[in-house]
């Protein structure tokens, strides 16, 4: 389980517990449940980099404590 | 955060299910669609709960569910007042806590009554903390916004997480990374003596197990300090030494066991002659036999001793072995450099100086010897031994001798050579080349004799000889005249052709003449010795050439002579009347030989006819004028002027006298018809009408030039325009039609001499200079203008000309005089008053 935080650098900082299987929609929809967008609203970023829904979180190597930065589309 | 939720929840017009303070149920809540409200609202109800309870957690538990409910229906109500759709909501709240309540409650049934009134209590306590915790709320929301995260607990992860479908945290697997960054936790501490300690006690181990296995090998062998008991008994010695005599008698014994063995077997001689053959394989000097020594036997000197060492070859070369001494190997190189050294020259073409070899063998000739030990190698000296490794120079020596004995046989070819010439004739080759000189002399003797003698007896009486030996001053001509004079008379009667004269000697010259008379009368003496006989032969062939030269200078004397001799009778003649014209007797002397039908052609005379028509002839004014002259006289002019072969205008003549008839009378013709036919031309129609005025001058028939077309400034498209190539006409029809005769002027236009002017206009109807005609030429022949720049400086000049043109005479270019003109008319002043400042003399006040 690691703790991820997501940032949106405009009020919205949020610390999600997951797994690192989950893929980065089961993230980005913890992330809607706390946030309160919508899932496919959201875009995770780090840097240039978009996360992509269908890797998991491991394969990103993303891991505990790293933070995201949160977009909207 | 939950406050956080309350607040958009407010912002949300859309009916959401319940959870106003629940941030998971109000996170889900507004994800999901409306109709499933009724189900998260339990949810929400019991979120709402949970995330009151997770924040007051940590102090109350228990207490907060009653509590919760309670101040999440009390909230309810407050927020009920607020707005309907609130209200609504808390409605749905209530009957969430409602259901919830009972549930929740079930457990504390007992305490409820009493919680009730003290909820009630409380609930106003709770109201107020609510406020509070309200108030508390916004400002962690803000809190959370200023960087404050927002966290869910593991277990409502994992409710979410349930929720969405998803598998529940993994909660073994949380790393223990002491911490995050914003709680660090302190480290394991890493104890380096004990970990050094371990590293110590891991080698001692090792290194006792290896002490150990070493003790084993060794230990078999004995130490130093080992005692050995028979070194210090003696008894002990003499014990150990009795032994080891022992066992060598026994070993003996053995061998010689063994050996008769051997022997009985017969195998003793192999093995002698296993360790006896190495002896045999010496090298000798008979081996040395066949091998080559690469020096010349020269170079051995009797009483030295030189090592000869084999000489260095690849080791895969299969060439027998060469013999050679290092030093003299050396040596012989540093001689070859030094001869490379000297530059000698490569190529001398005379260097072979013999053919033969020393042997007396024809050698062979060879071309560019430089280059025979590059490509066929370097040929090295050398000799082999003999028997027993001797050599000896017995058989070069022999050869030496022989090569001396040949060459001192041989004969050259060369001569004697060359030598200075001798001045002076040798007596041999006196009397090869010359023969006997007398005769000659003695003929030489003789003419002189004839000359003298026989001469002067001859001539005296001669009649040619008058004692008068000649002069000067009378000139040739005059002694003919005397003796004509003389023999005149008895001449007349015979023909008066002066070439069948006698001939008399002419000239003063007497000896050439007493010399041709002396040979013509010279009888050849009958007794001549035969010796003379060679003379004679050459003395006729002279006598002849001279004889036929002779003759024909007479005749050119005797010719001239006679044309004087007949100038002279006519002059006598015709006394001094006549002119001494030379120029014209002499043609009249030629006349008459000419009339009588004798043509004489005379260089002079065909060169002038050669010369062709002199076209100032007859201008110069030596001649008579054509008036004066009358007819006759004219005729003789002509006849003169026709026949003469002197001046050479024979074919000229005869046509220029009949051109100057001609002309004469197209003179008279032509004054005759203008003077007459001027009234005639005008009744005879339009064109003598025409002539007439043209005549007259009325009619303007200069062609006027009409100006060129406009050049096109820009390039002429070479599309458009092309040069006529005149040799390209080849076709055999077109060729036929070339005229290719001679070609002459025509006569009627002699006098016509035309005044051509070309004049060349340019665009504007400018004449143009030659050097800008020449430029609009060739702008017209290559098909190619100026450029830009070139065009604009001309169109500039051309308007400088034309201003130029325009500028007045008498003013100036401002036209100030004009202007002082104008000033004054208006001031009606004869003057013009120049005062003022500076200021006021601008252009203002002197203009109109």
């Amino acid at each position: 389980m690691i703790e991820v935080v997501c940032n949106d650098r405009l009020g919205k900082k949020v610390r999600v517990k997951c797994n690192t299987e989950d893929s980065i929609r089961d993230l980005k929809k913890l992330i809607a449940a706390q946030t309160g967008t919508r899932w496919d609203k959201i875009v995770l970023k780090k840097w240039y980099t978009i996360f992509k829904d269908h890797v998991s979180l491991g394969d990103y190597e993303i891991h505990d404590g790293m933070n995201l930065e949160l977009y909207y589309q | 955060m939950g406050s956080s939720k309350k607040h958009r929840e407010r912002g949300e017009a859309a009916a959401a299910p319940g959870a106003g303070s629940g941030t998971a149920g109000g996170g889900a809540g507004p994800a999901e669609d409306p109709p499933p409200a009724s189900a998260p609202a339990p949810a929400s109800a019991s979120a709402s709960s949970s995330s009151s309870s997770s924040r007051h957690r940590e102090h109350k538990k228990h207490k907060h569910r009653g509590g919760g409910s309670g101040s999440g229906s009390g909230s309810s109500e407050r927020r009920g007042k607020r707005s309907r759709s609130r209200g609504e909501r808390s409605r749905r709240r209530s009957g969430g806590d409602e259901a919830a309540a009972p549930g929740g409650s079930s457990s504390r049934g007992h305490g409820r009554a009493g919680e009730r009134g003290a909820a009630e209590a409380e609930g106003g306590r709770r109201a107020k903390r609510e406020r509070r915790e309200d108030g508390h709320e916004t400002a962690t929301a803000l809190k959370s916004g200023s960087g404050e995260a927002l966290s869910l607990s593991i277990e409502e992860t994992n409710k979410l997480r349930a929720k969405l479908g998803l598998k529940p945290l993994e909660v073994g697997t949380i790393k223990k990374e002491a911490g995050t960054k914003e709680d660090p936790m302190a480290a394991d501490v890493i104890n380096p003596m004990a970990l050094r300690q371990r590293e110590e006690i891991r080698e001692k181990l090792a290194a006792a197990k290896e002490k150990r296995l070493l003790n084993q090998k060794l230990g078999k062998i004995k130490a130093l300090g080992e005692d050995d008991p028979w070194l210090d008994d003696a008894a002990a010695w003499i014990e150990r030494s009795r032994k080891l005599q022992q066992e060598k008698d026994l070993a003996e014994k053995r061998a010689k066991l063994l050996e008769e063995m051997d022997q009985e077997f017969g195998i003793s001689s192999l093995v002698e002659e296993e360790f006896g053959q190495r002896k045999k394989d010496s090298y000798s000097s008979r081996d040395l036999q066949g091998l080559t020594v690469e020096h010349t036997i020269e170079s051995f000197q009797e009483g030295e001793t030189l090592v000869l060492t084999l000489k260095d070859k690849g080791v895969l070369v299969e060439e027998e072995d060469v013999l050679v001494n290092v030093n003299l190997v050396d040596k012989e190189k540093a001689d070859k450099n030094v001869e490379l050294r000297k530059k000698k020259p490569d190529y001398e073409p005379y260097s072979q100086d013999e053919s033969v070899d020393d042997m007396a063998q024809a050698k062979p000739r060879v071309l560019l010897a430089k280059y025979d030990e590059t490509l066929g190698g370097l040929r090295r000296p050398g000799f082999r031994l003999a028997a027993g490794g001797e050599a000896d120079g017995t058989a070069q020596r022999e050869l030496q001798q022989v090569r001396e004995a040949l060459r001192s046989q041989a004969q050259s070819l060369a001569g004697p050579g060359p030598r200075l010439a001798a001045e002076y004739l040798t007596p041999e080759e006196m009397s090869v080349t010359f023969r006997k000189p007398k005769q000659r002399v003695k003929r030489l003797r003789r003419k002189e004799k004839l000359l003298t003698a026989e001469d002067l007896l001859a001539l005296g009486p001669a009649p040619s000889d008058h004692g008068d030996h000649g002069s000067r001053s009378r000139g040739r001509g005059r002694r003919q005249r005397v003796q004509e004079e003389g023999e005149g008379e008895s001449q007349e009667e015979a023909d008066e052709d002066p070439l069948e004269d006698p001939p008399p000697p002419p000239s003063d010259d007497t000896r050439v003449e007493n010399m041709d008379i002396s040979s013509d009368d010279e009888a050849l003496p009958p007794g001549s010795p035969p010796v003379l006989e060679e003379d004679e032969a050459e003395q006729e062939l002279q006598k002849q050439l001279e004889k036929g030269r002779r003759l024909r200078q007479l005749q050119q004397l005797r010719e001239g002579g006679d044309k004087v001799a007949e100038a002279v009778r006519r002059l006598a003649r015709a006394g001094p009347g006549l002119d001494a014209d030379m120029g014209v007797e002499p043609e009249e002397a030629g006349a008459e030989p000419e009339r009588k039908g004798a043509i004489v052609f005379n260089a002079t005379s065909e060169f002038c006819r050669t010369l062709g028509e002199i076209p100032t002839y007859g201008l110069a004014g030596n001649r008579e004028d054509p008036q004066d002259l009358l007819d006759f006289e004219r005729d003789e002019e002509r006849s003169v002027t026709g026949a003469s072969g002197s001046d050479g205008e024979e074919n000229m003549g005869w046509s220029t006298v009949n051109l100057d008839e001609e002309k004469q009378q197209q003179d008279f013709s032509a004054s005759s018809t203008t003077i007459l036919d001027e009234e005639p031309i005008v009744n005879r129609g339009l064109a003598a009408a025409l002539m007439l005025c043209q005549n007259k001058g009325l009619l303007e028939t200069t062609v006027q030039k009409v100006a060129r077309v406009k050049a096109p400034n820009k390039s002429l498209p070479s599309a458009v325009y092309c040069i006529e190539d005149k040799m390209a006409i080849d076709d055999k029809y077109s060729r036929r039609e070339e005229y290719r005769g001679f070609t002459q002027d025509f006569k009627e236009k002699d006098g016509y001499r035309p005044d051509v002017k070309i004049e060349y206009v340019d665009e504007t109807g400018r004449k143009l200079t030659p050097k800008e005609a020449f430029r609009q030429l060739s702008h017209r022949f290559h098909g190619k203008g100026s450029g830009k720049m070139k065009t604009e400086r001309r169109m500039k000049k051309l308007d400088e000309e034309a201003l130029l043109k325009k500028m007045s005479s008498s003013d100036t270019p401002l036209g100030t005089v004009a202007l002082l003109q104008e000033k004054q008319k208006a001031q009606k002043t004869p003057y013009i008053v120049l005062s003022g400042s500076g200021k006021s003399m601008n252009a203002n006040t002197i203009t109109k």
